[in-house]
């Protein structure tokens, strides 16, 4: 018995890209979404301590400060916003019996890169940069630039972008393991349910704003 | 243990088992028997078969036995699946074609 899992475990492989690019293969359903969720909840406290924004699927801003539950309802608009067309696509167009638990809950896993957004954005170094952009570009006021603050942006700008990389690598993965669609009809879905995903969070979060 | 081959390497055709041997008095026979379906599976698919009968058919059961997370152990099978319905289909247009 023990020697044949051993072999069915072989040969569906256990390797760390596995892990870092499609953790999915191991863990899904309620174990994912209680997963997601605290990172979200997580995600969303240390944002607040930074006024780091996701408004939107894949935005990050840093803006307003806010309470902490603003924060999560963002990371919880972001999350359903895509998981809900991606569900529905997944119910038209795969052959498999998916279940709801599975989309929901490794899309809500897939935003884990988030976390460590929120890390980067965290320094206040970033927000005193922020100021100087915005005079320069909208007053046309130079204000003295700090070249530490400069860093230090420039760093969590180039860690924002890889993460934001490695995040909608992850929801492919997902939307592909938990719907069970490959190929052409699961790249042009996803990217439709992105792009959808993103105007809808952007608008619902907006309503919330008001 | 040798793997049992299905195909023939020359032509790529289905092969058919020509003879059978009692291992404890060595009678032998010799008649064209068809190979099972299942043995045109992968020796791992076959395990993965096998242990799935064990656990009751519960997909549940072979996700835990296997660690891995129940949509992939799902896919798996649904890819099993096919390729037995592909088999099928291969076997039913050769007795067609022979007929």
């Amino acid at each position: 018995m023990n020697e044949n899992n051993n072999l069915i475990k072989t040969t569906s492989g256990r390797s760390v890209s596995q892990w870092l690019f499609n953790p999915f293969r191991f863990v899904a359903g309620y174990k994912a979404l209680l997963l997601g969720l605290g990172i979200m909840l997580i995600s969303a406290f240390i944002g607040s301590l930074g006024n780091t924004h996701f408004d939107g699927v894949l935005d990050v801003h840093t803006g307003m400060e806010a309470p902490l539950w603003y924060f999560f309802a963002e990371g919880v608009i972001d999350w359903l916003s895509l998981a809900v067309p991606l569900f529905f696509f997944g119910l038209i167009l795969s052959s498999s019996s998916l279940r709801m638990i599975d989309v929901f809950g490794t899309q809500a896993l897939a935003r884990w890169p988030y976390l460590i957004t929120s890390i980067a954005m965290l320094p206040d170094a970033n927000r005193r940069f922020g100021v100087y952009l915005m005079a320069r570009f909208t007053t046309g006021n130079s204000l003295a630039v700090n070249f530490t603050d400069m860093v230090v942006f420039g760093f969590a700008i180039v860690i924002s972008t890889i993460m934001a990389i490695w995040m909608v690598a992850l929801m492919y993965r997902a939307y592909a393991v938990s719907c069970n669609i490959k190929g052409a009809k699961a790249i042009i879905t996803f990217i439709v349910s992105i792009i959808g995903a993103e105007a809808l969070s952007k608008s619902l979060i907006l309503l919330l704003l008001q | 243990m040798k793997l049992l081959p299905t195909i023939c390497p020359a032509c790529n055709s289905q092969l058919k088992a020509k003879s059978l041997i009692c291992e404890q008095c060595q009678t032998e026979i010799q008649g064209e028997y068809e190979l099972p379906i299942l043995t045109r599976l992968s020796p791992e698919n076959q395990l993965f078969i096998l242990e799935f009968i064990k656990s009751s058919g519960s997909l549940k059961e072979m996700a835990r036995l296997l660690r891995m997370s129940y949509p992939t152990v799902r896919n798996r099978l649904d890819e099993i699946i096919k390729r037995l319905k592909q088999a099928e289909n291969t076997e039913e247009n050769n007795g067609r074609e022979k007929l």
